[in-house]
């Protein structure tokens, strides 16, 4: 399996979400083929950190973020969270776990439902568990809608259309919040937002994150967005991780091909600056029939024959560094097993 | 420069200032859909006043020429505003009764086929698999056969069945509500389910899901209002159609006995045509009135929704 190990995982007691082998399917019609949208990717996040997953379009960090939620579930592997099995569980036990944990999704607008008050919609998740009086409620909901910036009394009278597609993540986040979950999976918060807004609801979460003592898993497709909010970030292609490193040190040299021609293609505002030299050549190949081998070699300027039958395992590159390539740009500092 | 907004003449003497009016396009205020209201308002009052109020005759009082009744004696006039029809009874008045069981008929099976395709709609939009498949075939064989054939059927077959619940009896008008309540399910579970379908996807029944909430409350709050303004809309038009399949029905001879309707009004009447054409045209005029009316407040209903929907 290409981009498989489990090398980068910690044996940490404060680890709070551990994925080992997960694997969504889903079929295509009646045909038979499935698409491979994840393929077996292990991840583990400690308490407090914010890991980023980033990849292109189509690569399946949603699918994954969604398979951690068990929404739907996932067709192998295991999630551990807060030490509990969340794939063994079911019904009742599931719902509950489930609210320990929380999404926030790409389309703010969409992610509210248009017929009800913005109040009501925050506090459905208390309703729905009948935590508290609807005393208590109430100003539960109104401290957190004052904490992300929206007003209570507007809202309360308000729906989410008569909001900006910010004010909408914010109502989001403030959804999310109030249960008191401990784990946050951000699914592409900001890439429908204009620039200055993202800004504004990345600083929010960061805040936010401090405050409640909060996990974050960061999906995004842009790797500048990712860049400040997160401490590790995971790169995913076609279903499979390439490499895993704390940020700074994917920024400063990353190992996998895939990775530098995403690094490379950040763009600089300085106009003086070439555009970049090396890019990315065709389209990632169909999650469907996902190539033999290494899945980045047909677009892999390194690739060789091993690559095109011998899937690379993860492995540390440089301390807290893995990457998963035969041949990664740089020879490693020490070899580790 | 200053220009003094409240007093414009006398500052354009002084200073020709050119001041952009943005001209307001004339909007034409939607005048059909308050036309219905009232139309149907009114109608339905007099329909259920009818024995108080002092215009409306009697529904089996005669108008007699010169102390005898005569078939088609009055035209439309002040004696009988809309005329007599053959057995001289006034048609103004008829055509007042006979909206009490044109009106109920349609008004019971659209509610009827709302509550029936709705369920059905929502089952399979929101389940999937299985039910899906189940309400789908059901729904697709109400399609399949000829709306007149199966309603003829129908009713022949509950006439022949006799249906007695408790206090209960099914007479006629009811067999009429339920037949037509059952034509109007296949279209109401196709819409509703097609909405289910594309709302169950969207990110706040995700999160709904992730918050917590089970299915049912899934169903009631989320889905539900997002698909009611879409079903009054659809059951609005589809009203007037209901209202004129009756009249058909009354047409072909399967209308309801004792009370006059619209239908058989029309049916009775088109014989003499050419005598009489006041016995025939006005209930068509109230039958045309009527379903116009359905469809115009439908209309505006679409519309009325539709402005927040294109705000999402």
């Amino acid at each position: 399996m290409a981009g498989t190990g489990k090398a980068h995982l910690r044996d940490s007691p404060d680890v709070l979400l551990r994925v080992d082998d997960l694997v969504v399917e889903f079929p295509v019609g009646r045909t038979g083929l499935k698409v491979h949208a994840v393929s077996g990717i292990s991840l583990d996040v400690l308490r407090g950190e914010t890991l980023g997953l980033v990849g292109e379009s189509g690569c399946g960090k949603s699918t994954t973020g969604r398979a951690i939620m068990q929404l739907p579930r996932p067709t192998s592997g295991s999630v551990l969270f807060e030490n509990k099995q969340l794939t063994e569980m079911s019904g009742d036990t599931m719902r509950e776990a489930r609210t320990r944990m929380q999404m926030i999704f790409q389309d703010p607008i969409s992610s509210l439902n248009p017929r009800r008050k913005v109040r009501d919609i925050v506090l459905e998740p208390l309703s729905i568990w009948k935590r508290g009086s609807k005393k208590e409620q109430g100003e539960r909901v109104d401290t957190l809608l004052e904490e992300v910036g929206i007003d209570p009394a507007r809202a309360a009278e308000s729906q989410p259309h008569q909001f900006s597609g910010g004010q909408c993540q914010r109502i989001s986040i403030a959804r999310s919040l109030v249960l008191d979950p401990t784990l946050i999976i951000c699914d592409e918060p900001v890439s429908a937002l204009d620039v200055s807004v993202q800004a504004q609801v990345l600083n929010l979460l960061e805040d936010l994150k401090a405050k409640h003592g909060l996990t974050l898993i960061f999906i995004a497709h842009d790797l500048a967005v990712v860049k400040n909010i997160s401490d590790r970030i995971a790169v995913m292609y076609l279903g499979k991780i390439c490499e895993v490193a704390p940020s700074d040190l994917l920024y400063a040299h990353p190992a996998h091909h895939y990775t530098s021609v995403l690094v490379d293609s950040i763009p600089v505002p300085d106009p003086e600056i070439a555009a970049t030299k090396t890019a990315i050549e065709g389209e990632p190949p169909s999650p469907v029939l996902p190539p033999p081998g290494c899945r980045f070699n047909p677009r892999c300027p390194a690739a060789q024959d091993i690559c095109r039958s011998e899937e690379p395992q993860i492995r540390e590159i440089e301390p807290e560094h893995f990457v998963a390539c035969h041949f990664p740009t740089f020879t490693p500092v020490s070899i580790s097993v | 420069m200053s220009i003094d907004l409240e007093e414009p003449t006398a500052t354009a003497s002084e200073a020709p200032t050119t001041l952009v009016v943005t001209k307001k396009p004339f909007k034409m205020p939607r005048l059909g859909w308050i036309f219905g209201t009232i139309w149907l308002v009114t109608l339905s009052f007099c329909a259920l006043f009818a024995g108080q109020l002092p215009f409306i005759r009697e529904y089996s009082a005669k108008v007699k020429v010169n102390g005898r009744a005569k078939s088609y004696g009055w035209g439309p006039g002040w004696n009988a505003w809309f005329g007599t029809d053959k057995s001289s009874f006034d048609v103004f008045a008829r055509c007042i009764y006979g909206a009490r069981v044109t009106l109920l008929v349609g008004v019971g099976a659209t509610a009827l086929g709302l509550f029936l395709g709705g369920i059905l709609g929502i089952l399979g939009g929101y389940y999937r698999g299985r039910i899906d498949r189940v309400t789908s075939i059901f729904v697709d064989c109400l399609l399949a056969l000829p709306p007149l054939l199966l309603a003829l059927l129908l009713i022949y077959r509950l006439d022949d069945l006799e249906i007695q619940i408790w206090f209960w009896k099914v007479t006629r008008p009811w067999e009429i509500t339920i037949t037509l309540g059952i034509l109007a399910i296949a279209p109401l579970a196709r819409i509703v389910r097609a909405q289910t379908i594309s709302l169950r996807e969207r990110e706040f029944v995700l999160a709904a899901r992730s918050l917590g909430a089970k299915n049912g409350r899934i169903i009631f709050r989320e889905v539900l209002p997002n698909v009611v303004p879409t079903m009054l809309t659809v059951a609005f038009t589809g009203l007037g159609i209901l209202i004129a399949a009756e009249g058909a029905l009354a047409f072909l001879g399967l209308g309801v006995e004792s009370p006059q309707t619209w239908g058989k009004m029309i049916n009775a009447g088109r014989d003499d045509l050419a005598k009489a054409w006041w016995a025939t045209l006005f209930p068509c005029l109230f039958l045309l009135l009527s379903v116009v009316s359905f469809n115009l407040i439908g209309d505006q209903m679409a519309r009325r929704f539709d402005i927040r929907e294109a705000a999402i």
